[in-house]
């Protein structure tokens, strides 16, 4: 091998097009050099027809049926840890039921030391806890509204971006299209469970989270369409 | 994303399945990821470790691309003449025998495009490696090629 053998195989190993450029001269004369750039060649030529394509009518069924068994298992989660067996109490046994008596009593006196502060309020029938300690379903139409002005504000960049991620001719723009396909999909999925219980703030916060890494998507790909 | 799976784990099916293990740990790291112009190697980085992982748990280099060609599933280009067509063929073949990193390499640099900035990000390795094993992989590439029925060539890397 001499000296314009070596300054090929530099050139190819950097893969600097100038440089074996340079040496296609050497190599019309040099057996090893023009065997070597000839394979090299159709290598580089044969290698684009290895993309394989083919439908996969199943695959995404499949993996949408595993968010969905994901999205369930986590939220059945906390359900299985009240579930999980408890050690039993090494105390005796009436200590609990001192300690219950004790929880009656400290709130009877509390009850009767505050009760101007609850006004004419019922508890357990005689007076009861103000109406906005709860969700109630004033607060939860509020939340809907604010909620349904911010999906629309998603929904309108979507429609933006729609015609980008359309013509997505890029790597870039095709992995942002399959991610917003993914975030729709889990959208679908948590909306579905909060419709069966509206007043779950968990499964609603996670929703918004997903809105919330949607627009970020949208934004980046608006950010590309003006860059 | 499919296409480098089923080139790194040799069939369809196993692509798939690394796809689907890809996409669920996308799914779940979604709101970590952050930067734009790095998405695609973002992704393109849990599809090779997804396929990675399943070589590790097959233990074994694919014996070689499957014949799945011949079940009309996949939908390759055409090839012009029929040595093209061998070339095709006997490439795959050697492309199966490669070391996982020079296949990985190879795979995203000559058939999905990347640049070897972007195949550092993905495979997480230097980008002067990147480019010695593409080289490398290229060299074997030839030498195996070299040596297929009906050709003349006699050179040795």
């Amino acid at each position: 091998m001499i000296g314009e053998c070596r300054r090929l195989d530099a050139a190819l190993e950097a893969g600097d097009a100038a440089a074996i450029e340079t040496v296609r001269a050497h190599a019309q004369e040099c057996v090893r050099c023009g065997e070597r750039l000839r394979a090299f060649d159709e290598i580089a030529a044969a290698a684009p027809h290895l993309k394989k394509s083919w439908e996969s009518p199943e695959l995404w069924p499949r993996i949408r049926e595993s968010l969905v068994k994901e999205s369930f298992a986590a939220s059945a989660a906390p359900v299985e840890h009240e579930r999980s067996p408890r050690i039993a109490p090494t105390w005796p046994a009436w200590i609990p039921i001192a300690a219950i008596a004790t929880l009656f009593v400290v709130s009877f006196v509390g009850l009767q030391v505050f009760r101007p502060a609850l006004g004419d309020r019922q508890i357990f029938g005689v007076r009861s806890f103000p109406k906005d300690a709860l969700m109630t379903d004033a607060a939860l139409q509020d939340v809907e509204k604010s909620e349904r002005e911010y999906v629309r504000s998603i929904e309108n960049l979507a429609r933006v971006a729609e015609p980008r991620l359309s013509a997505a001719d890029t790597p870039l723009l095709l992995s942002y299209r399959e991610k917003l396909l993914l975030l729709d999909s889990a959208i679908a999925e948590l909306s579905g469970q909060i419709e069966q219980n509206r007043y779950n703030t968990h499964l609603r916060r996670q929703l918004l989270g997903i809105y919330a890494e949607k627009q970020q998507t949208l934004r980046e790909v608006m950010k590309g369409a003006t860059s | 994303m499919k296409s480098i799976a089923r080139n790194l784990l040799g069939n369809a099916a196993d692509a798939e399945d690394a796809v689907q293990e890809a996409f669920l740990k996308i799914y779940r790291n979604a709101a970590t990821f952050r930067g734009g112009a790095a998405f695609s190697t973002w992704i393109y980085r849990v599809v090779v470790n997804a396929c990675y992982d399943a070589l590790r748990r097959r233990k074994t280099r694919p014996a070689g691309p499957s014949l799945e060609t011949e079940d009309g599933r996949e939908l390759a280009l055409p090839a012009r003449t029929p040595s093209d067509h061998l070339l095709r063929l006997a490439l795959e073949k050697s492309v199966a025998r490669l070391a996982p990193k020079h296949r990985a390499v190879f795979l995203l640099f000559e058939v999905e495009g990347f640049t070897h900035g972007e195949i550092a990000r993905i495979l997480w390795i230097p980008e002067g490696t990147s480019k010695t094993f593409l080289f490398d992989a290229k060299k074997k590439l030839q030498r195996w090629l070299a040596t297929r029925p009906g050709t003349r060539r006699t050179v040795s890397p």
